[in-house]
């Protein structure tokens, strides 16, 4: 028996033991939630990782300013739209843990069909964009509400050889009678280089050439009818493809993506390249054969790439969640992120800012392009316009059939996705 | 008693099995996407009319069986080959089975990244190599005719392991003393391959080209890597175009129709690889050969 109760009596001590640490525990919460209030409202925002790694010392900062609200910024996948299937999983599954969402330009429309955004000109104002370049204000307003507060701008850019030639071209044709000179002197192995792989770059690039042609993707003021099979886009399907059959661009674009444009020309490959502002560094860099000798030029109404912060239906504190955007976007952080990593600013002051010039040399260029930039169109469907057009232009590009036939079929294919779209769009 | 032990299979099977077929077959009667604002509206069987008129449809099933088609053949060919090589006793063999194995255990975005590297233009190894034998250089993901030959190379080089391993499994259940037997009575190496080894691993085979077309058909992440499915849409695969819809257009109820489309497919391939093994079968047993 007495070994019976042994353990009983071992027992005893432990248990006080128990007793007096939870008791200290509660006292410990008690006096923990006493002294420093409330907790801070965390604010969670996901981001393609590149923008994360940029943004943080900024997040640091604010962080470390601010005791009642906090940042929590997630890393997404690098790639666009690997960073869209994570963000729309999260939302599919009802209860998305992510407050703001960085997000593209093309997605806006999509997500606010879908119900996935909150408005913001409630938190915001009416006038949120007001001092923003105009090219920088387009596509962030759809269905008569504002979505996005653009972050970064971003437009396409054509780059050339500042050891090849003088001056820049002014014009498509200018572009292309350059390129051509210089391939067949045996200057440089291509004329031009540009993203002709089957994905959402192709789109990027036909437009800006439809534009150059004076032709629009959706017919103005009638935006449900595309305006594929115009005289003007015939003509600039013509004309890409006339780059890739005249040997100007190599055969090889139709896989062809913004890296491996930015190989070739890195490379000293080609005379001029299409690609974004982001371009401009990576050239700079040790490894490039062409630092030094670059020169970059918008012909006009480039096509706009901008990124934005959207804000999450059902976030949990929207206030604080607008506080946070309006920070982010805001001119101090942008010009941090401007002068530390050459994001293009969306304000026109800081796109003025004879300082800031003095550090971005492209500074110019970019308040230049950014006057006038190309949106490509503002619909919940917009995903599949681009998709049917890349389709032909890929097949057009890859030498199947002519640029009449390719339109004509762009054209009949937008057509019925903007019919079964109806009102929406 | 039986029933009741089968009851946690069976429930297992119904929830990661039955259940997503069911809600599928249910999503595809549905309008569900971000037009109707992601809610669900029964639109009759307008997402399959959709289907069966959808050209897009029927070319990435062509695409997706030639695809499957080649690089399953391939790889059953290549691996029993090689699954022959690994059963011989050779030296070192223990390593020699690890090396093979390792392509197959890149995950496939990685391998994927790796073969649009070696087949850049002008830039790829593959492409120096043309150079260096005074070749001109080929696009050999440009090229909508031939392309996708290359997405079929790159898959046959890395799931060949797989069937090899599958197959040498095979192999060593195979009873040594048949071969020796076989031996002395004075057949070759050709007759006891023909005669032996083959009828014996045709179960194996039939394993092994089962899982592959499985997978073969529904191929997406190569294709999404290598290629985004072009040029000229050449690549495009029912996977890539499933994906497509659910999560680029947000168009679910057609995307679950696609998906079940593709279903179908895989379906009714892997009912005749069956039927063929059975009639073939009732042929031997009743003393034919096919």
């Amino acid at each position: 028996m007495s070994a019976g109760a042994q353990p009983h009596l071992n027992h005893r001590p432990r248990q006080r033991g128990l007793a007096a640490l939870a008791a200290l525990l509660v006292l410990l919460f008690c006096a923990g939630t006493g002294l420093a209030g409330p907790r801070p409202v965390e604010v969670s925002v996901l981001m393609p990782a590149p923008f994360a790694d940029a943004t943080a010392p900024l997040v640091a900062a604010f962080n470390r300013d601010h005791r009642d609200l906090q940042i929590a910024v997630t890393r997404g996948p690098l790639d666009t739209e690997a960073l869209s299937d994570l963000a729309i999983s999260s939302l599919l599954l009802g209860d998305t843990p992510y407050d703001l969402l960085l997000m593209d330009v093309t997605w806006t429309p999509k997500y606010a069909a879908a119900g996935w955004l909150e408005p913001l000109e409630p938190l915001l104002g009416a006038d949120a964009l007001a001092g923003m370049a105009p090219g920088a204000q387009l596509g962030n307003a759809f269905a008569g509400h504002l979505w996005r507060l653009p972050l970064v701008a971003d437009m396409g850019l054509i780059y050339w050889r500042t050891d090849l030639m003088r001056v820049p071209p002014r014009t498509l044709q200018e572009l292309r009678d350059s390129a051509a000179q210089l391939e067949g002197r045996g200057v440089v192995p291509w004329g031009y280089v540009w993203q002709g792989r089957q994905y959402e770059g192709l789109s990027c690039v036909f437009l800006e050439v439809l534009r150059g042609f004076g032709g629009h993707w959706l017919r103005p003021g009638e935006e449900h009818e595309p305006a594929l099979d115009s005289p003007e886009a015939i003509a600039a399907a013509r004309w890409l493809a006339g780059l890739v059959r005249s040997g100007i661009t190599p055969e090889a674009v139709a896989n062809v993506s913004e890296a491996d444009a930015l190989q070739i020309f890195g490379a000293g490959e080609a005379a001029f390249m299409r690609n974004w502002p982001y371009a401009w560094a990576e050239l700079q860099k040790p490894g490039s054969a062409v630092a030094g000798r670059v020169g970059v030029v918008s012909l006009g109404d480039g096509t706009q790439g901008s990124w934005g912060l959207s804000m999450l239906k059902g976030s949990a504190h929207p206030q604080q969640a607008a506080a946070v955007m309006r920070w982010f976007t805001g001119e101090a952080s942008s010009r941090e992120l401007a002068e530390r990593y050459g994001y293009t600013p969306v304000w026109q002051s800081l796109l003025n800012d004879p300082q800031l010039q003095q550090q971005l040399p492209l500074l110019p260029v970019l308040r230049q392009a950014l006057a006038s930039t190309a949106l490509r169109p503002l619909t919940p469907v917009y995903a599949q316009l681009s998709d049917v057009l890349q389709r032909q232009l890929s097949a057009l590009i890859t030498g199947s059939g002519s640029p009449e036939a390719a339109m004509a079929e762009a054209q009949r294919q937008s057509q019925l996705i903007l019919q079964a779209a109806g009102p929406v769009a | 008693m039986t029933l009741l032990l089968l009851l946690p299979a069976l429930a297992l099977a119904a929830a990661v099995f039955l259940w997503p077929l069911l809600r599928y077959g249910w999503l595809s009667l549905q309008a569900h996407s971000v037009l109707t604002a992601l809610v669900p509206v029964p639109n009759g069987g307008a997402n399959w009319q959709r289907l069966l008129a959808d050209g897009r449809f029927w070319q990435d099933a062509a695409q997706t069986l030639r695809f499957a088609g080649l690089s399953v053949g391939l790889e059953l060919l290549l691996g029993l080959s090689l699954a022959l090589l690994l059963h011989r006793p050779l030296p070192r063999r223990g390593l020699v089975r690890a090396v093979v194995l390792l392509p197959w255990a890149l995950p496939t975005t990685v391998m994927a990244l790796g073969w649009r590297w070696i087949l850049n233009d002008p830039f790829g190894p593959l492409n120096g190599l043309l150079r260096s034998l005074g070749l001109p250089a080929y696009g050999f993901l440009s090229e909508p005719r031939s392309t996708w030959l290359f997405t079929v190379l790159a898959d046959v080089w890395k799931t060949t392991p797989f069937v090899a391993l599958l197959l040498l499994a095979g192999l060593q259940a195979i009873p040594a003393e048949l071969e020796e037997a076989l031996r002395l009575e004075g057949a070759n190496a050709w007759q006891r391959l023909q005669r032996l080894t083959l009828p014996l691993l045709a179960p194996y085979m039939l394993l092994a080209a089962l899982f592959r077309l499985a997978q073969a058909l529904g191929v997406f992440d190569l294709i999404q890597v290598l290629t985004g499915g072009g040029p000229a849409s050449s690549t495009e695969s029912l996977a890539l175009y499933a994906y497509l819809n659910a999560m680029r257009f947000l168009d679910f109820g057609y995307a679950a129709t696609v998906m079940l489309g593709m279903f179908a497919l895989v379906l009714g391939l892997s009912a005749l690889v069956l039927v063929g093994q059975a009639m073939r079968r009732r042929w031997a047993a009743a003393g034919l050969t096919p």
